[in-house]
């Protein structure tokens, strides 16, 4: 996702001025991207440089108006037409937290997989919460469908990512433990842990959730930051 | 109660639904049900509207008149009677002493005023478009409304002149005459004109005609007897109508007058027994209403009936265990939203309970319409008019009802499988092996065991064959109820077998569910079909060993007996003419009196004759002894063998034969010795000096003459038998020769030329004539010779001897062909079901690369080991019952023997040896040909390639 | 919330399979409890024991120790015959396919465990047409199971589940057999059940359908490892929002 290619496509409905764009692209995209004034504007000028808009008057409060130009149009269908590359994906802080956890002989690796996992899956919860409002509304019709389409179509995004994540734990989980197991084959059997590791790590949890909440929030935005 | 209906209306609707979805299972198992109680009702119904109501038989019996009266001819001495008028005696008990004979003057017992009409018949030789037909002749002024009822005019109209008759139409299609015709007698020659057709209700196939009082007998009986034959008797009866009709009481008092009375008021309203004095008296019970009869006829059909619905359990019960099995996982779903076992077991029951109901209504409606549509051929068939057309809805509801019971207790068994099932194990779809239960075994080696020693016990101690019987239906339905345990034993034998035959034997034992009912059933119809076959086949071979020739084999004889021979000729030409005759020895027979007289007659002019013995060689246990009595009291049963073993006189055997005259005395010439295979060159000397040649020691006395006694009268004759004394009667002495050795006769004790006859002042009539033959006559050639019999309206004694006809062959092939059948239909059932379960296995197979044709073979090995197994085991379990029965038989012969023995009754001293025979053909038959025609056909109707994976909840 | 009576309360549940060397643990001491308007959504990977949690909680299965009490009754003791009954009054069951009985109608799908209870078939039907109703579902009422997608019979399914007083739905992978987006409306339609006040026990592997629980429960080897909170507001988005 590029806030460039974001904007083009919020200005092809008709010249915005610049904090009006940032308000429906948050609206649009959910708030899963916050943007600030000052990025809106960087982008808008650098748009401007390329050609793709043009500042077109003012409106009735004196706000400067940007218009999408032709070159701009051609831009958001190769756009719109192109698939997302996905040839570098973002270093991710989990990957390499896990990676760092084999072998570490202070860690339990199921420990720390739980956690992440209760987390996400509490992050799917409550993506999912929104979405059934999200589906209520859309399904009751109204003024604010389209927008609300979007939203649905933000948060269903959020949750199969999510939902990948969790997926992607629980492959870990069950491969990590395969090579743990192996490797502490000659010292204590597999088995052990097992039992001892429930209830800790019940009693762990609602201390270590809103620290993870936090967590994800940032996490969530590198792809928007690193994406021009 | 209210919640256990609704929650079985829930289960029926399901099952309905069901039985709809699966069409062809529902339609068998239906049709399964149904045929039966399609059978069992038409012939209720059958039976129920010809049985006649009484008011209806005695509109059949004395039309619309009070009362017939007959004439039991005891001379006018008072009687007894039933009800019905069958059965009568004279009301005194003359014992031995002669009884009153005679007739009797009916005119006088008709109370005065009342209205009579005249009912005679009599039989005449009628002449026809073929030839002659010996024909009923009745008088009875059918027009007249007391007749009403006795006959229904079919065509034409009733005779109104002495010279027309009507005629039963079924005595026009055997005449080949018709409306319009002309018929006449034989001597007879006063022509009469038939101008109409009738039936007899009662009697459809009877052949009548029917004439004006007094228009045929007494012309046709002066006419016969100036041809100088002996007139046919006529009888009349007749028809009374009187106000008031004649009560229980009246009919007593006419009885008094020596009158049998057949009264429609007793016919509606019988006397109790109690009143009839007739039941009251020695040997005269009124046999319908014994009650043990009943019990034993009602056992015999309760057993019938059962076992016929076992075997219907047994053939149905695995289609509902399909059923049950296929919807499995419905049944776990039931489970699971709180169907209680007993709810589960509710809807497979109601599978049956549906199917049961189809089937009664099903079964009731078409017997219903079949039995009214085939109403006038069934009339035909048994001869008889339906009364009304009689619907009794208790009973047909009866055998509805045990259509409804057979479909429940089909689905007992897979019922409560069903529901011994885990939810669980039914929503996975394990296929769980159940555990078969324990008790089941148990109880059927208990019934084997109990069974088997009641059988034993009849046959080794007792000689009741009911006691066998039944020891046997119980060790049988033992073995039923032991066939799962029986199954589990092929199990250990597939180790060895290659994969298809291994894999069938291995899903047939692991899944005894569905294996033993169909194993059962063709256990129960082999093992019934085995013993019968079994102990017919040793029957047969009984039969064969005691059978005796009456005549050289491939010879013939024909005699006739009647009007003195006068068709002899006709005989003679005709056995010439239509049968390969070699040799032809013509026979007459001695004959006393006029003519025209039969042997044996007691018509005045007739008289007989008797080959003589001297008194002293005649038996001494069968000497006549002055003043009666039985001789042989005075020996001791040691005596009586001593002298039945060693005495010339007693252990003469007599060989069996067709000889119809006196003494084995035949007058004709050395042919017949020829025929009848007798080389002795002496005899044909003697025969040609004149001399009687004899095959018997006791008949030639001390000069070696045989004595020929003419009599005359009759009469004095049976009262000097009756007092031991000799009967008069002029004695004629003939030289005779005896045959030396004991040659074969066939009955034939004596021979002489008719010369010889004529001399010693004998006069002879022709009787018939032996024939040998140079081949075995076809069936053709019997058919035409029968058919020239028939056209001389003469009764001609005819006897083809064809060595021994096994007559039962018929009746083993139905029932090998009938055991196959069930054993082809349970196996396919069995088939079905293994099929449905192996479906996953069968994809599994075919995933690992087996071949297509291996789902062939295997349902055709599934379909035979099924078959085989129910085949082998039936076997076994028919051979011993039958074997029981033969023994118990044998012991019966062979006390009956001894007794017979013992008593002087018997001069046959081998004890009788009843062999037992295993019917191998039938058996070889059953225990190879069905399993492999049944594989065989499995693995035809089976597709190579598997439907599209079903669906399993479906 | 809690304050209420739970519906379904697992008490220290163990179940072993097999004994001896083929002995397996199932479950080990399990307590739950799950209240009326809660979903509760049970995760794990396959052998867990999801499936026999479900099956015990439901009486389809008896626990080697421990106890399960569904609406003050200890179902652990009763015979089979009031199991039967309880399933008929209180628990419903909805599984991965083919759940309804093929010989009936949707609307008879519904009142079968009425009907079995010993309700007149018209007064069953009437429960059952409500019910329908209620879930938006009364066009469906006479059709047969064969006549409706995979996702119409699931929710029919539900329907049935909730017949009556019913007021517990243990559903063992309900979405399994279905898309993802039928999935989701046989998802949406059970949590809106719940909204209205029922329990529900969810088995699934799915996350995505889990994370439409109130609870989501971690079982692994037979123990539950884990589970998540029920949140109180839409903390995280929201929390989110005011950050930026």
């Amino acid at each position: 996702m590029s806030i460039r290619h974001g904007l083009l496509a919020l200005l092809e409905r008709g010249p915005r001025y610049g904090s009006q764009l940032r308000t429906e692209f948050e609206s649009r995209t959910g708030s899963t991207w916050p943007l600030n004034v000052g990025q809106v504007y960087t982008t808008l000028s650098r748009l401007e440089r390329d050609g793709m808009v043009a500042q077109g008057g003012e409106d009735a409060a004196g706000h400067a108006l940007y218009a999408i130009t032709d070159s701009g149009r051609t831009e958001l269908r190769t756009w719109f037409g192109k698939p997302v590359d996905r040839t570098s994906p973002a270093r991710d802080e989990l990957a390499i937290k896990l990676a760092m956890a084999v072998g570490a002989p202070s860690v339990d690796i199921r420990d720390v997989i739980q956690s992440q996992r209760r987390h996400t899956v509490k992050a799917m919860q409550d993506y999912t919460r929104l979405k059934a409002q999200a589906l209520v509304a859309v399904e009751s019709g109204g003024a604010r469908e389209r927008d609300d389409v979007a939203w649905l179509l933000v948060l269903e995004q959020l949750i199969f990512q999510t939902e990948a994540e969790a997926r992607w734990l629980d492959h870990c989980e069950s491969r990590l433990i395969r090579l743990s197991a192996t490797a502490a084959n000659s010292g204590s059997g597999a088995d052990a842990p097992a039992p001892a590791t429930a209830p800790r790590a019940e009693e762990a949890a609602p201390a270590e959730a809103p620290k993870a909440a936090d967590r994800q929030g940032t996490d969530a935005s590198p792809p928007v930051a690193g994406a021009r | 109660m209210k919640t256990w209906f609704h929650s079985w209306r829930a289960a029926i609707r399901i099952a309905r639904r069901d039985a709809w979805r699966s069409k062809g299972r529902s339609a068998l198992v239906l049709a399964m049900i149904a045929l039966p109680i399609l059978g069992v009702s038409a012939l209720d119904l059958t039976l129920r509207s010809s049985e006649l109501s009484p008011a209806e038989r005695a509109d059949r019996t004395i039309g619309a008149a009070d009362a017939r009266f007959s004439d039991p001819t005891y001379g006018g001495v008072p009687i007894f009677q039933d009800p019905v008028g069958d059965m009568n005696t004279p009301a005194k008990d003359y014992g031995d002493t002669a009884w009153p004979s005679g007739p009797t003057d009916v005119s006088k017992a008709i109370p005065a005023g009342a209205t009579v009409l005249t009912d005679t018949s009599g039989s005449a030789k009628l002449t026809t478009a073929h030839g002659l037909l010996s024909t009923d002749v009745r008088e009875l002024k059918a027009a007249d409304p007391v007749a009403r009822g006795i006959m229904t005019l079919l065509e034409g109209r009733y005779p109104e002149k002495n010279d027309e008759v009507i005629a039963t139409s079924h005595f026009l299609e055997a005449s080949g005459l018709s409306i319009g015709s002309t018929l006449s007698a034989r001597n007879f020659d006063r022509p009469y004109r038939i101008v109409g057709a009738y039936e007899i209700p009662d009697a459809l196939k009877a052949d009548q005609v029917n004439a004006l009082p007094g228009a045929f007998h007494v012309p046709y009986a002066k006419a016969v007897a100036k041809a100088g034959l002996q007139p046919p008797g006529a009888t009349t009866t007749y028809l009374v109508r009187k106000s008031g009709g004649f009560t229980w009481n009246m009919v007593k008092e006419i009885n008094t007058k020596g009158v049998v009375v057949t009264s429609r008021a007793v016919l509606l309203d019988p006397p109790a027994d109690s009143e009839v004095p007739l039941y009251q008296k020695d040997g005269w019970g009124n046999f319908e209403s014994s009650a043990a009869g009943n019990a034993a006829e009602l056992a015999a059909l309760g057993t019938v009936v059962g076992l016929a619905m076992l075997e219907i359990c047994l053939l149905a019960g695995p289609a509902f265990a399909v059923g049950a099995r296929r919807s499995r996982r419905q049944l776990g779903l039931v489970g699971a939203n709180g169907g209680a076992r007993s709810h589960i077991r509710a809807i497979v029951l109601s599978g049956g309970l549906v199917i049961g109901v189809a089937a009664a209504v099903t079964g009731t409606v078409l017997a219903l319409i079949l039995t009214l549509a085939l109403q006038p051929v069934l009339e035909e068939t048994m001869g008889q008019r339906f009364g009304a057309f009689d619907v009794r809805p208790l009973e047909l509801l009866g055998i509805a009802l045990l259509a409804v019971l057979t479909g429940l207790l089909a689905a007992i068994v897979p019922a409560v499988t069903a529901s011994r099932q885990t939810v669980l194990a039914s929503l996975t779809g394990r296929r769980g092996i159940r555990r078969s239960s324990r008790v089941l075994p148990l109880i059927g080696l208990t019934a084997v065991l109990i069974g088997g020693a009641i059988a034993l016990f009849g046959s080794m101690v007792s000689e009741q064959f009911i006691v066998v019987a039944g020891g046997s239906a119980i060790a049988e339905l033992g073995v039923v109820a032991m066939t799962p345990a029986l199954v589990g034993l092929f199990g250990r034998t597939g180790r060895w077998l290659p994969l298809s035959p291994r894999l069938a034997l291995r899903d047939a034992v692991r899944n005894r569910g569905r294996t033993a009912p169909a194993v059962a059933a063709v256990l129960a119809a082999v093992a019934g079909t085995v013993a019968v076959s079994t102990y017919m086949a040793s029957t047969e071979a009984q039969y064969e060993a005691e059978y005796e020739a009456r005549l050289p084999y491939g010879a013939v004889s024909a005699f006739v007996m009647e009007e003195g021979g006068r068709d002899v000729p006709a005989v003679r030409e005709a056995l010439q003419r239509h049968f390969p005759v070699d040799v032809r020895a013509d026979v007459e027979r001695v004959s006393v009196g006029k003519p025209g007289c039969e042997p044996w007659s007691s018509e005045a002019g007739c008289g007989r004759y008797e080959v003589v013995i001297p008194p002293g060689n005649e038996c001494p246990l069968y000497v006549s002894v002055p003043g009666g009595g039985d001789p042989s009291e005075k020996f001791t049963p040691e005596q009586r063998r001593k002298l039945l073993t060693d005495d010339w006189r007693c252990n003469e055997t007599g060989s069996n034969g067709v000889i119809y005259v006196d003494g084995g005395l035949m007058v004709g010439d050395a042919k017949l010795l020829e025929v009848l295979g007798i080389k002795d060159a002496g005899a044909e000397k003697a025969l040609a000096e004149g001399k009687i040649v004899s095959f018997s020691r006791t008949q030639i006395d001390k000069n070696g003459a045989i004595g020929i006694r003419q009599i005359t009268d009759v009469a004095a004759a049976d009262k000097a038998s009756e007092e031991g004394r000799p009967a008069p009667g002029k004695v004629s002495s003939i030289p005779a020769y005896r045959v030396p050795g004991d040659p074969k006769t066939y009955g034939l004790q004596a021979l002489m030329t008719p010369a010889t006859a004529k001399a010693a002042g004998l006069s002879t009539v022709p009787l018939g004539a032996y024939a040998s033959t140079d081949r075995m006559p076809e069936s053709e050639a019997r058919q035409k010779l029968d058919g020239e019999f028939n056209k001389l309206g003469s009764n001609v004694e005819f006897h083809l001897e064809e060595g021994f006809v096994n007559e039962n062959s018929i009746i083993l092939l139905a029932l090998a062909i009938f055991a196959g059948l069930v054993t082809i239909g349970a196996a396919g059932i069995a088939t079905g079901l293994a099929q449905a379960d192996a479906e996953a296995d069968l994809k599994t197979l075919a995933a690992v690369g087996a071949p297509p044709r291996v789902r062939r073979t295997l349902s055709g090995f599934q379909c035979g080991v099924v078959a085989a197994m129910g085949v082998v085991l039936g076997s076994a379990a028919g051979l011993l019952p039958a074997m029981g029965l033969r023994l118990t038989d044998e012991r019966e012969r062979i006390r009956y023997h001894e007794q017979s023995v013992a008593e002087g009754w018997s001069t046959d001293l081998t004890p009788p040896d009843l062999p037992i025979v295993i019917p191998w053909e039938t058996l070889a038959g059953l225990l190879v040909a069905v399993p492999l025609g049944a594989a065989l056909l499995a693995a035809l109707v089976t597709r190579s390639r598997g439907a599209l994976a079903r669906r399993e909840a479906t | 919330m809690s304050a209420q009576q739970p519906v379904l309360q697992l008490q220290n549940l163990t179940r072993v399979h097999g004994a001896g060397a083929t002995e397996v643990h199932a479950l080990r001491g399990i307590d739950l409890a799950v209240y009326p308007g809660e979903l509760v959504a049970v995760m794990g990977p396959s052998g867990s024991g999801k499936s026999t949690l479900l099956t015990i909680a439901g009486g389809l299965d008896t626990p080697t120790s421990g106890r399960v009490i569904v609406e003050d009754t200890d179902i652990t003791a009763a015979s089979v015959k009031e199991l039967a009954a309880l399933r008929r009054r209180s628990i419903g069951y909805v599984f991965q396919d083919y759940n309804l009985i093929p010989a009936l109608t949707a609307a008879e799908n519904v009142a079968l465990p009425r009907e079995l209870d010993g309700t007149s078939a018209r007064k069953a039907r009437v429960e059952a047409l409500k019910a329908l109703e209620e879930m938006g579902l009364g066009h469906l009422a006479d059709r047969f199971p064969d006549e409706m997608s995979g996702g119409q019979q699931q929710r029919v399914a539900i329907a049935r589940a909730l017949v009556g007083d019913r007021r517990l739905v243990l559903a063992d992978e309900p979405t399994g057999a279905l898309d993802s987006e039928t999935g989701e409306s046989v998802l949406a339609l059970l949590r809106s059940r719940c909204d209205a006040g029922a329990a529900g026990v969810l088995v699934t592997h799915e996350p995505r359908f889990a994370a439409w629980a109130d609870r989501v429960v971690f079982l692994r080897d037979g123990a539950i490892v884990d589970q998540t909170v029920r949140s109180e507001a839409d903390s995280l988005l929201s929390g989110q929002v005011a950050e930026a």
